[in-house]
Formats: C-alpha cells, sequence, structure tokens
C-alpha cells in the first residue's frame, strides 16, 4: 500500500467517520434517555440538507421572494413615508437573487430539523411513551415518518437532485502529495467542534445534566424535581439539530436527494450497534473506527463491497458482544 | 366466542360460498385496472401475512421480510432473464432462496432481543439492496432488471388473458393462507405465542427458542419469495424500489391495519390496502389538489394511516370487529338475561 493510499484512506475514513458520528450520536442519545429507537433519523438528515438548500441556492427561497421584493418596490415609489421605509426591504430582497447563503442556511437547517424533531417527538412518540411494547410502536411509527417526509419532500421539491453550494471554494489541500478536497477538510474540522459543544452541554449545562440524569434513571430524575416530560421532546430536538448538521455537510458533499440519508442511517445502526447503544463515548469512536473499515475495506476490495464488510462487523459484535465496545447492562 | 369462532361454525359454508366468488371475479369485473389491482393486492396479501407470522405471533421485530420478497422476485428474473431458466422453476427456486436468506438473517437474529432484532434485520434488507445495486451487470442496477418473461404455458401467454394471474395468485394467497392458518392453530404456533407473551417461563417449560424462531423465519419466507417471483414475471421487471421505505410502509400498514397476529386481517386489509393507494395515485382529484406529483402523496397518506392505527385501533380493523362482535353479543346476552 503506497503512501499516498494510506492518507487518502484516513482523509477519507475521517470524512465518513465525521458524518457517522455526527449521525449515530443523535439515535445513540435518545436511545439513552427515551428508550425508543428512531428510524426517521435519516429522514431528518435529508430535512437538514434540503432545508440548508432553500434558503441558500437561487432556486430556493430568494426566487420565492423575487415577486414580493418587487412589488414592495413598486408599491413604496408610488406611496409616502412608509414607502420609504420598506424601499430597503424591497431592493435587499431583490439584491438576494443569488439566494441568501449558507450563513443564513445553516442556522435555518438547525432551526427547521429541531421543529421537525419536535413535532416528530409529539406526534409520533410522545402518545406511546411509557405503554406496553411502545419500542416496537415507535419504530413503526418513525419508519412512518420517514416514509411521509420522504414523499412529502419529493412533492415539494420534485425528486431531481440538487446540492449545496461549498463554503470554501479554491485548490484541494495537498497532504504528502495527496490531494483533499477543502469542503472534505471543513467536515473533519467542524464534527469534533460540534461533539464538543454535545459534550459541554451536557456536561455542564443544566438541560443538559438532566438529559443524563433522565438516560441514569428517569424515576430518579423526577423525584429531584427534573420534568422528564420535557427532557424527552428536548433530548429529540438536540438529536435532530445533530441530524441536521449531518445533512448540511452531506450536501456539500454529495447530492442530494429525498432518499438520502436511508444509507447513512445503514451504517448509523451499525455504528450505535458497534459502540454500544445509549454510550456517547462509544458510539462516537465506533463512528470513526466504522469510518475506517468502511473506507480501507473499499480501497482493499471495491467501494461495492464495503457494505458486506461493515455487516460482517456487525454480525460479528452482536453474537460475541451485543452491548457493543461501551454498552452499558441491558435493562 | 371470538368472531373466528363463530366463522368457524360454517366455514365449510364459507369456503364454498367464497371460492365460488373468487372465480366469478373476473368475469364480473372486467376492467382491467381492477383485476391488475387485485393481482398485485393479492401478492402483496401474502407478503402482509407471512410477515404477520414474524412479526405478529412470534414478537420478532423483523424488518427484513419485504427483502425475501425482493430476493424471490429477483432469483426468479435473473435466472429467466441471464440463464433462461423456466419461470416456473424459477418461482421455486425463489422460495427456497427467500428461505436461505431467511435461514441466514434469522441465525444472528435469534440471539439478540427487541431493538437489536430490528435493527439487526432492517440492516440485512439494505445490505441486499446495496448488493443488488452493486452488480448492475447482473441485476440492472437502480433501474431494475427488465425484459423479465412473463409466464406461460405452451403458447397460452399469462399476460393476454385476465384470469391465469387472477387465479394463479389467488390459488397461492389460498394456499399461504390455509398454511399460515393451519400453522398458527397447531402447537407450532401456540409455542411461538408462548414465547412472546412469556419467554422465561416458555423456556423454562422446555419450548426450544431459537428453534422456534428459527422456523418462524424460515416458514414465513418461502410464500414471500414464490410471490416476489410471480410479481416479476407479473410485472415483467424486478426493480430496487421494493426495497424502499416507501413499500415497507405500505406493506406494514397491511399488517398493523389489518391487525396484529390475526393473518385473516392483512389478507383482507392487504387487498384493500393496494386497492385504496393505488386508486389515490390514479385519481384526478388528488391530482387536482396536490399539483403534478401524486404518486408521494397516497405513501404520506399511508403513513398517516399506520400513526393513526398505531395511535387509537393498535388491535386493526380485525380487532376492532373483534371487539364490536363482542360487545354486541354481551348486550344480547344482557337482554336476555334480564327477560328470564
Amino acid at each position: 500500500m503506497s503512501l499516498e493510499a494510506i492518507v487518502a484512506i484516513i482523509a477519507g475514513g475521517l470524512v465518513s467517520g465525521s458524518l457517522y458520528a455526527l449521525m449515530a450520536s443523535g439515535l445513540s442519545l435518545v436511545w439513552g434517555t427515551v428508550r425508543m429507537f428512531n428510524f426517521a433519523h435519516g429522514a431528518l438528515v435529508m430535512v437538514g440538507a434540503y432545508s440548508a438548500w432553500y434558503m441558500s441556492n437561487r432556486g430556493g427561497l430568494a426566487k420565492a421572494l423575487q415577486p414580493l421584493g418587487k412589488s414592495i418596490i413598486e408599491s413604496s415609489e408610488n406611496s409616502g413615508a412608509l414607502g420609504g421605509l420598506l424601499l430597503p426591504l424591497g431592493e435587499w430582497l431583490v439584491s438576494m437573487r443569488g439566494g441568501f447563503g449558507l450563513v443564513l442556511g445553516v442556522p435555518f437547517a438547525i432551526l427547521c430539523c429541531g421543529l421537525v424533531g419536535y413535532v416528530m417527538y409529539v406526534l409520533l412518540v410522545k402518545p406511546f411513551v411509557g405503554k406496553p411494547g411502545a419500542d416496537l410502536v415507535v419504530i413503526i411509527t418513525t419508519i412512518a415518518g420517514a416514509s411521509f417526509m420522504q414523499n412529502g419532500v419529493q412533492v415539494i421539491f420534485g425528486p431531481r437532485y440538487k446540492q449545496l453550494d461549498r463554503i470554501l471554494t479554491g485548490p484541494p489541500l495537498q497532504v504528502l502529495e495527496t490531494a483533499i478536497g477543502l469542503q472534505e477538510v471543513l467536515v473533519i474540522v467542524l464534527t469534533p467542534v460540534a461533539l464538543l459543544l454535545l459534550h459541554f452541554f451536557l456536561k455542564h449545562s443544566k438541560l443538559g445534566m438532566a438529559i443524563r440524569a433522565v438516560a441514569q434513571n428517569d424515576d430518579f430524575a423526577h423525584l429531584v424535581g427534573i420534568n422528564v416530560g420535557q427532557i424527552y421532546p428536548l433530548t429529540f430536538v438536540v438529536s435532530s439539530i445533530l441530524a441536521g448538521l449531518c445533512g448540511v455537510m452531506l450536501g456539500g458533499l454529495f447530492f442530494i436527494l429525498p432518499t438520502m440519508g436511508a444509507q447513512e442511517l445503514l451504517f448509523a445502526f451499525v455504528v450505535v450497534v458497534f459502540g454500544g447503544l445509549g454510550s456517547l463515548p462509544g458510539t462516537i469512536i465506533g463512528a470513526y473506527v466504522i469510518g475506517f473499515i468502511r473506507e480501507s475495506s473499499a480501497y482493499i476490495f471495491s467501494l461495492y463491497w464495503a457494505p458486506v464488510v461493515l455487516f460482517a462487523t456487525l454480525i460479528l459484535v452482536l453474537i460475541f458482544r451485543p452491548r457493543g465496545l461501551m454498552g452499558g447492562e441491558e435493562s | 366466542m371470538s368472531l373466528m369462532d363463530q366463522l368457524n361454525k360454517y366455514r365449510i359454508g364459507l369456503a364454498i360460498i367464497g371460492l365460488v366468488a373468487f372465480l366469478a371475479v373476473p368475469f364480473v369485473i372486467t376492467d382491467k385496472l381492477l383485476i391488475h389491482l387485485a393481482i398485485l393486492g393479492m401478492l402483496y396479501a401474502i407478503v402482509a401475512s407471512n410477515w404477520d407470522l414474524t412479526l405478529g405471533y412470534a414478537g420478532v421485530f423483523n424488518f427484513a421480510h419485504l427483502a425475501f420478497f425482493g430476493i424471490g422476485a429477483y432469483t426468479s428474473g435473473i435466472l429467466a432473464v441471464k440463464a433462461g431458466v423456466s419461470p416456473w422453476l424459477g418461482i421455486l427456486a425463489g422460495g427456497a432462496t427467500a428461505a436461505l436468506a431467511s435461514v441466514i438473517v434469522s441465525i444472528p437474529a435469534i440471539r439478540l432481543r427487541g431493538i437489536y432484532v430490528a435493527l439487526l434485520t432492517f440492516a440485512c434488507s439494505q445490505l441486499v439492496l446495496l448488493l443488488l445495486l452493486s452488480q448492475p451487470l447482473i441485476t440492472g442496477g437502480q433501474q431494475g432488471l427488465t425484459g423479465v418473461p412473463q409466464l406461460q404455458i405452451g403458447d397460452f401467454r399469462f399476460r393476454e388473458s385476465p384470469f391465469a394471474h387472477f387465479y394463479l395468485v389467488g390459488f397461492l394467497l389460498l394456499c399461504s393462507t390455509i398454511f399460515l392458518r393451519r400453522l398458527v392453530t397447531s402447537d407450532f404456533g401456540l409455542s411461538l405465542i408462548a414465547l412472546r407473551d412469556f419467554e422465561e417461563y416458555a423456556v423454562a417449560r422446555g419450548i426450544p427458542l431459537a428453534q422456534q424462531r428459527l422456523l418462524a423465519f424460515l416458514l414465513s419466507s418461502i410464500f414471500p419469495g414464490m410471490a416476489g417471483a410471480v410479481y416479476a414475471h407479473f410485472l415483467i421487471v424486478a426493480s430496487p424500489d421494493i426495497f424502499g421505505f416507501s413499500l415497507t410502509t405500505l406493506l406494514l400498514s397491511m399488517v398493523l391495519v389489518g391487525g396484529v397476529a390475526t393473518i385473516y386481517g392483512p389478507v383482507f386489509i392487504g387487498v384493500v390496502m393496494t386497492y385504496v393507494s393505488e386508486l389515490m395515485a390514479s385519481s384526478a382529484w388528488m391530482s387536482d389538489v396536490f399539483g403534478i406529483s401524486r404518486g408521494p402523496v397516497r405513501f404520506m397518506f399511508v403513513a398517516m394511516l399506520i400513526v393513526l392505527t398505531m395511535r387509537f385501533f393498535p388491535g386493526g380493523v380485525w380487532g376492532l370487529i373483534n371487539q364490536l362482535s363482542s360487545r354486541v353479543r354481551k348486550q344480547k346476552q344482557a337482554a336476555a338475561d334480564q327477560h328470564t
């Protein structure tokens, strides 16, 4: 194996690992706290990518607002003082013909995903919490939710693929004579930042500590005055935001399609099982390990056989250590 | 006494009426689309009712059942297109490969519990899809395997007659339903229910957990595999869409809306749901209300239907009918008691 190949595998593994880590940490967080498994997590990735595209691309919201901007300019020319106030708004809308950029796109994606996550919790999960057999029921309702979102997005945006603008443009970075795209570098750098933020949120903020308390023992959390009924939706929102971030990054690397996220969900499953359901450190380590296994098997065999290798890994882990690398006791 | 016991009393008469009615359907309904939908519906009903055996009776979180259907479709399709094997042998081969796949899936799955089974079986079905997509020369890749030959006996081509596929699929559904009903009322079926309802006790009474679950997977995969093969020859294409979220949701809705652990529920609702969802896809008012793309909208309705069913009628339609009939009987009983 040449040095070039090794660098490529490491870079590829870091990129895949980052994406899996963002996605799987959300899954793991929800499992650890609410004891439910969210099969619509892949669809949330897709929602994140589409909402970022809608805000940032010139074919999205900017295009839809052009007529409004023009009519504001026209009407403000005819009216007095109020028109003078509105004129800049109209001119600004028209000048944003090229889209609002990712500066607004990313926060918008976070907002959308958080909102969708909350609505999903209220409609698909909340009615079943605490009932017998709820875990199976929630798998089914979230699969239905995923189908709903996929098809809904297809109705709104059509089946044709879209792509996010690149944040950094320029020649690829040269590392030991291997070219790595700037977008990939950005993903590798930003993911640990996001995960660190998650870590500080969970470790040091009051809400984060409440989430961990509920994850450890919801009855006792209730006893010390934590509103468990509010922590569950909060966990869903946090996990959805992580999925949304993953979607924004995926959208910058690959194409955006209504069915995107399904394959990533599969890999995220492998990651959470590998790392141990409910354990965040295990999940994050697992994500990078799985990322490297995927990239190296893609290099050694072929891209098509990488899923098979991963799957064999999954089965071996399930057979010899069903709780994963760092998973706790099964309750 | 439930509805099923009541039906059991008259079962020979009902069976004859049902058979005659079934045979008469293609004579009475001459609309080609309706017959097409009925055939499709019966194929889906086979998958849904077999899925009910693992999901409903065995209580295993199995999400790989559509993969068995897809494996059957691709097996028979590939054999016919690439090797020129007769579709009739292909149907048997479809059942056989589906059975083989079910054993492979269930070996790791039976060792696991609850959520892990769901993850594993879901991952399995997606893996089959990835493998199929990775070999475009054999499977046709994203476009699907086209040019699958239709079924024929001698010079008689099945697609030229409205009767042939209808009777064939109906026969398959009948065999599958009788097989499943026999199975769930046998000792084997009872042992599955026992394992589902009180695993520790059932195991303590000597029921071999792993063996029964493996058998449940195996026995419920053969008919879906054969149905998949017929599906490929009926539509003359095997498409990767079989593995998508949309069809999974549709089939899942048949099991759940029909009523979990009833077999009959998924059979009847399978046909009805296919009809309703396809009708939604082709009706004019849907396109007026929702603009251009109405195909996806029906899956959104199916998704909503699932969530509403889980929320308000967890027993499904069959459970609802049973509940109502027992309530009516209780009221009659109460009225009779008052008279005496």
